[in-house]
């Protein structure tokens, strides 16, 4: 009877919505007008056209999947601090979503490539940067599920995810630098970027604030999952024990 | 200083594949994955309830 | 630091013998970098004018994956021998084990860089003799020894340990490598310290860094 209690006082806080559902509220609306604001509002770029719109969506995500590693870094210290369930579950949910975020901005960075550099890709600083935080999040989810036990991989991941964190700036800075000694031949219009229009600026921020809500959204969904993940531990050991 | 190459294949026009592809690539992935995630949570769920039935069925320990 | 100096010089000697009395990793892992040199030379085309521009590539990429080649060996010899258990009921800090280990394996690797370099010089036609491409190797297979270790340590552990490694060095080493490339290309053609430009510090800077923050952390992966 405890478990399924403990359960529905997860689910609900009396008659008040969830901050799950509060978020996914938001995020709705949000994106509806985002959405809004991206193809009706935003002026039409005079070099590129239509195109250039993506621009609202693989900046913010690319923005947002870098912020979420500093949550996966800032969780992972908590969790070697304190260790606490809680520190782990944000570490591992931010990190989950994070890598999507991230796949997400390469994918859309490479939509947005073609077009606007006549390439697939191009190993210049911010594209590049985004492949090895990739790479480091992969790693971190990795050595998490393959650690010997459950605990050592909470462990383990939050290392890789300190680790991880303080080496993307210098992985950065080490590809402008190298960049800097082989410049690509290709130089389009927003590779120097962030000529901004002002309208075009307003519409990037609401984005980027919309895709934070997201991002909130999605993380409160996973940890939830792992709640009941945890529900299902419980009763599968009470059963156990019980001879079942 | 701005140097790009523009081609005269790619006008600003013939362009609009590689929007509508960014677009749908967001929506198919990020819903994918909230997808993902309520279909373990529904699984899970299913799961505890009848683990629950079980439980509720089997004697304390002695 | 007396406190510490010491355990880690006796961990250091008791895996350094280990290692001669037996010798069959010095002489595989050397053998590897040869191979990933041959490999390499055919993979890129290296035609006698292209040596100049893709040597210091294929060097740093055969050391790196000497390196990783090496140090997983290492640890998994260790773990099947229960060597690092014995040291953790010892009194011994945890950081002097790992400086003791990745003191291992740095002059372990040194040793394997300093009988492949006169041959790939030989190999990929270019003068080794520049005290800053000594100065650069040993910075460099330093960021190696103090984040593989660390790495190692969690890898050795690990379901999947050959992958593990790999996946873990290659993202956070990607900044030393590209600027041991380039420091190396300065170095071969003649440069002086001014002329390698900020190559060697961001080396020295990643190395600083990681030999603070790696032992620390170390603490966590090997506790019980």
């Amino acid at each position: 009877m405890a478990n399924t209690q403990s359960m529905e006082r997860s689910d609900s806080l009396g008659g008040f919505p969830s901050i799950k559902t509060i978020l996914a509220l938001i995020t709705g609306v949000m994106m509806l007008v985002d959405l809004y604001f991206i193809f009706m509002v935003a002026p039409t770029d005079s070099v590129l056209g239509h195109v250039q719109r993506v621009f609202y969506f693989h900046v913010p995500i690319a923005i947002v999947s870098f912020l979420a590693f500093f949550v996966v870094f800032i969780a992972s210290l908590g969790y070697l601090m304190k260790r606490t369930s809680k520190w782990d579950a944000i570490a591992h949910a931010s990190a989950e979503i994070g890598v999507v975020f991230v796949t997400l901005a390469l994918l859309t960075g490479i939509i947005w490539a073609r077009p606007v550099w006549n390439t697939w890709w191009t190993w210049e600083p911010r594209l590049t940067t985004t492949m090895i935080l990739w790479l480091i999040y992969v790693a971190y989810l990795m050595v998490r599920s393959y650690a010997p036990t459950r605990s050592k991989g909470a462990i383990y991941a939050a290392v890789v995810g300190i680790i991880g964190f303080i080496d993307v700036p210098i992985v950065y800075y080490s590809v402008v630098w190298w960049r800097s000694i082989h410049p690509s031949p290709v130089v389009g219009p927003f590779a120097q970027a962030d000529a901004l229009d002002g309208t075009m600026a307003l519409v990037l921020l609401f984005s980027l604030i919309t895709f934070l809500f997201f991002f909130a959204y999605m993380v409160a969904e996973r940890m939830e999952l792992r709640n009941t993940e945890e529900a299902l531990g419980r009763i599968r050991f009470t059963l156990r024990r019980r001879g079942r | 200083m701005l140097d790009f190459i523009l081609l005269s294949t790619h006008l600003p026009s013939s362009n609009l594949p590689y929007l509508f592809a960014a677009f749908a690539v967001s929506w198919v992935v990020l819903f994918g994955y909230l997808f993902y995630v309520n279909r373990r949570q529904h699984e899970m769920k299913k799961e505890i309830t009848r683990l629950q039935k079980v439980l509720d069925q089997t004697p304390e320990e002695e | 630091m007396s406190g510490l100096f010491g355990p880690m010089m006796v961990i250091f000697w008791k895996d350094v013998l280990l290692e001669l009395r037996s010798r069959d990793l010095v002489v595989s892992v050397v053998v590897f970098g040869l191979l990933v040199v041959v490999v390499f030379n055919f993979a890129l085309n290296n035609t006698p004018g292209r040596s100049e521009e893709l040597a210091p590539g294929i060097l740093w990429a055969a050391f790196a994956f000497a390196a990783v080649l090496s140090m997983n060996r290492a640890f998994v010899r260790d773990q099947e021998q229960g060597g690092l258990e014995g040291l953790l009921i010892s009194p011994v800090s945890r950081d002097a084990i790992f400086l003791g280990k990745a003191l291992t394996s740095l002059i372990f690797m040194l040793l394997v860089e300093a009988a492949l370099l006169p041959i790939y010089a030989v190999m990929l036609d270019f003068s080794a003799l520049s005290w800053y491409l000594m100065l650069t190797i040993f910075l460099g297979t330093l960021g190696f020894a103090v984040v593989g270790t660390l790495f190692s340590a969690m890898a050795v552990q690990t379901r999947s340990r050959e992958i593990m490694l790999p996946v873990l060095f290659f993202p956070v080493l990607l900044p030393v490598i590209i600027a041991a490339v380039e420091a190396t290309t300065r170095a071969v053609g003649g440069e002086t310290f001014i002329g390698l430009g900020r190559w060697l510090p961001l080396i020295g800077v990643f190395d600083a860094l990681f030999l603070v923050v790696c032992p620390w952390i170390f603490s966590f992966v090997v506790e019980e």
